[in-house]
């Protein structure tokens, strides 16, 4: 069809030698020491989750010396101090715990991002609808936020893992499963900020603008007003995902995670119940969570200082 | 009489902050039960306890799950014993336990260790006010100072650490190569290893740790909090004004700003009260500490459902207290709030 009003379509490029909103938003970012060492430490760890077998110095789960993939016809003792073969000592299984803290990396930015492009889909729908239609609609949507806010969503969580794990023990996916009830349970404290920006946004006279000459209300949902959110939501994102991260680490810590990935949260557990005689097989783990929790914080506060409206001068 | 005592109730309504509680704390009835109605249909949906829980079970027949239903009250319809587990709800019954404590009473379970989860959540909570609220406040004041930095930087990767992973490092730290503290539960097993003879040392000898990686776990968003919340109201107005009529600094800062910048805190805590209580089970479980948050991990790992129904709605409970104590505080700290 040909549009109806070609001079109001040609008007969507921008004016020649202008710059965009997002290129202000990355000129004020790239002046923030502290969001830039959070993009540098989020790019590293997603470089060496994406070539772990690069950085890794034998396979997974490699039991030195017992494995026919594992190439050094050594076997190494469990709980070994570190020592230049082992550089972060060996683990209750003989593995090596280096490799391991690497292999680590893929899952967490798998349970963080999978995890996380789940809760904040359900909390943009959710904060979307919910602000723009307002009434009943409203009503209705932010009682139920209001639900899953009280609830301990962190007791749930527990009860369902365990559900479904000893239901079926040999869950393959199992990752998944923790991802898929990490995302179902955490979406409701952003759908609660991202409904208070939509308030702000719709009040905007291009909205009624927009709604004037006729556009239908999705068309006035995600063309007009999720945009105009879109810089709430991506601060949302990069902190949900720090905290996915956190939860998986600490539902695995509990022994209620899926115990055949290679986490971070599952090797923390290892450790745990030999603080004392093995130091290294907690402490590297730890402190790459740590690290990559930090990176995804420091990231979030500086994007919402780079994208936030309000703070610019 | 009953016209004196009706007239003295609605006298009472007519104070616009009790008004204002009581409107609140209706509020938070249906959200109760919309909340039972949740959790209870999430153990549901889960299958049949008894079949869930005997399922690697050779030795229980066919019969015996039946019977064992049948004792459970699981036979009924769905909707009634939803119903009966609400009636019992009412009167403050949790029912039994299916294993833990050889069935004991769940309120007795949940009794028990109300006291030592509370005691560390408390102390932690408030020793982390004690020190984030000044330590925000003078972030604020001499924004982008050493100090400053120095607080943003430790607050950001507190908030980054994993709770148990810090509670790792203290045990360490403190409990093996320090040998301060104990590394773990929440008394001494024999008298004569209390220190200096006393029991009440000893239990704050053993609080030390969990209540020390509590405070920090919560002292880190706080302070954040307080800082950034600080930075906007003293860009206002009203700040400008109070200096400009000659006002003590001190007066202005606590007086003046104080008042308005602890809102969001106040909603911060409120909010996340039920979140800080849920964190339980994971210190709880690294410090060995016999607590509601243990007890939570030992009845998911038996699937002990009543205690599990039992402990989520105390947290809950717990959580719509803190609501409402929220609320009221919101109204004491501002006070257009009471008008809406």
């Amino acid at each position: 069809m040909a549009p109806l009003m070609p001079s109001l379509t040609s008007q969507r490029t921008r004016p020649r030698g202008g710059v965009s909103q997002w290129a202000l938003a990355w000129r004020r970012f790239k002046q923030n020491k502290a969001a830039l060492a959070g993009l540098i430490i989020v790019g590293s760890f997603g470089v060496l989750a994406g070539f772990d077998r690069l950085f890794a110095l034998y396979p997974p789960k490699c039991i030195l010396g017992l494995n026919a993939q594992c190439p050094y016809p050594i076997l190494f003792p469990v709980r070994d101090p570190p020592s230049p073969a082992t550089p972060f000592g060996t683990d209750i299984n003989g593995y090596d715990v280096y490799s391991q803290v690497i292999y680590g990396a893929r899952a967490a930015f798998f349970v963080g991002l999978g995890a996380t492009a789940i809760a904040i889909g359900i909390a943009t729908l959710i904060g979307l609808v919910s602000g723009y239609y307002g009434g009943n609609v409203d009503n209705v949507l932010m009682r139920l936020t209001e639900v899953f806010l009280v609830l301990p969503f962190f007791l749930i969580l527990l009860v369902f893992l365990k559900i479904l794990f000893f239901v079926n023990p040999s869950a393959t996916g199992g990752l998944l499963i923790v991802i898929v009830i990490i995302g179902v349970f955490s979406w409701p404290g952003a759908a609660r900020i991202i409904r208070g920006e939509v308030l702000r946004v719709r009040e905007y006279e291009f909205v009624e603008a927009s709604r004037q000459i006729g556009a239908s209300g999705r068309r006035i949902l995600f063309r007009h007003l999720f945009p105009n959110v879109l810089h709430v939501i991506i601060v949302l994102t990069t902190l949900q995902i720090a905290g996915s991260i956190l939860v998986e680490a600490a539902v695995s810590f509990l022994g209620f995670g899926d115990a055949n990935s290679i986490t971070w949260g599952q090797q923390l557990t290892k450790a745990s119940e030999a603080v004392k005689e093995a130091w290294w097989e907690g402490t590297f783990p730890g402190i790459f969570v740590t690290l990559l929790v930090l990176g995804f914080n420091l990231l979030g506060n500086g994007l919402r200082d780079a994208l936030d409206p309000r703070l610019r001068e | 009489m009953v016209k004196r005592a009706a007239s003295t109730i609605l006298r009472f309504l007519g104070i616009p902050l009790v008004r204002y509680v009581v409107r609140r704390a209706l509020y938070l009835v249906p959200l109760f039960f919309g909340i039972t109605l949740l959790v209870f249909a999430v153990e549901r949906l889960a299958g049949d306890p008894v079949q869930i829980m005997t399922a690697f079970n050779p030795n229980i027949t066919g019969p015996q799950r039946t019977l064992l239903r049948e004792y459970f009250g699981l036979d009924q319809p769905l909707h009634i014993q939803y119903l009966q587990w609400i009636r019992q709800l009412l009167t403050g019954d949790l029912g039994n336990a299916f294993v833990i404590g050889g069935g004991a009473e769940v309120s007795t379970l949940i009794g028990q260790r109300t006291w030592p989860t509370l005691k560390i959540q408390l102390t932690g909570l408030a020793l982390s006010l004690l020190i984030s609220i000044p330590a925000g406040i003078y972030s604020a004041r001499k924004k982008y100072s050493a100090l400053d930095v120095a607080v943003n930087t430790s607050a950001l990767a507190g908030t980054s650490i994993p709770i148990f992973f810090l509670g790792i490092v203290f045990i360490l730290a403190f409990g093996y190569y320090g040998r301060l503290f104990p590394p773990g539960g929440a008394a001494s097993i024999l008298p004569s290893d209390y220190p200096y003879g006393s029991a009440i040392l000893d239990e704050l000898w053993h609080m030390t740790l969990p209540t020390a990686v509590y405070t920090f776990a919560i002292l880190a968003p706080i302070v954040l909090l307080v800082r950034s919340s600080m930075l906007e109201v003293l860009r206002q107005d009203y700040i400008l004004a109070a200096r400009a009529s000659g006002l003590k600094e001190r007066t202005v800062i606590y007086k003046h700003g104080l008042r308005n910048a602890l809102i969001p805190v106040v909603t911060y805590i409120g909010l996340y009260f039920g979140g800080i209580l849920a964190g339980a089970p994971v210190t709880e479980t690294v410090f060995n500490w016999p607590g509601v948050g243990q007890l939570f991990v030992s009845a998911t790992s038996k699937l002990d459902f009543p205690v599990i129904q039992g402990i989520v709605v105390a947290i809950t409970l717990m959580t719509l207290a803190a609501n409402l104590i929220t609320d009221i505080a919101y109204a004491y700290i501002d006070p257009r709030i009471r008008l809406e």
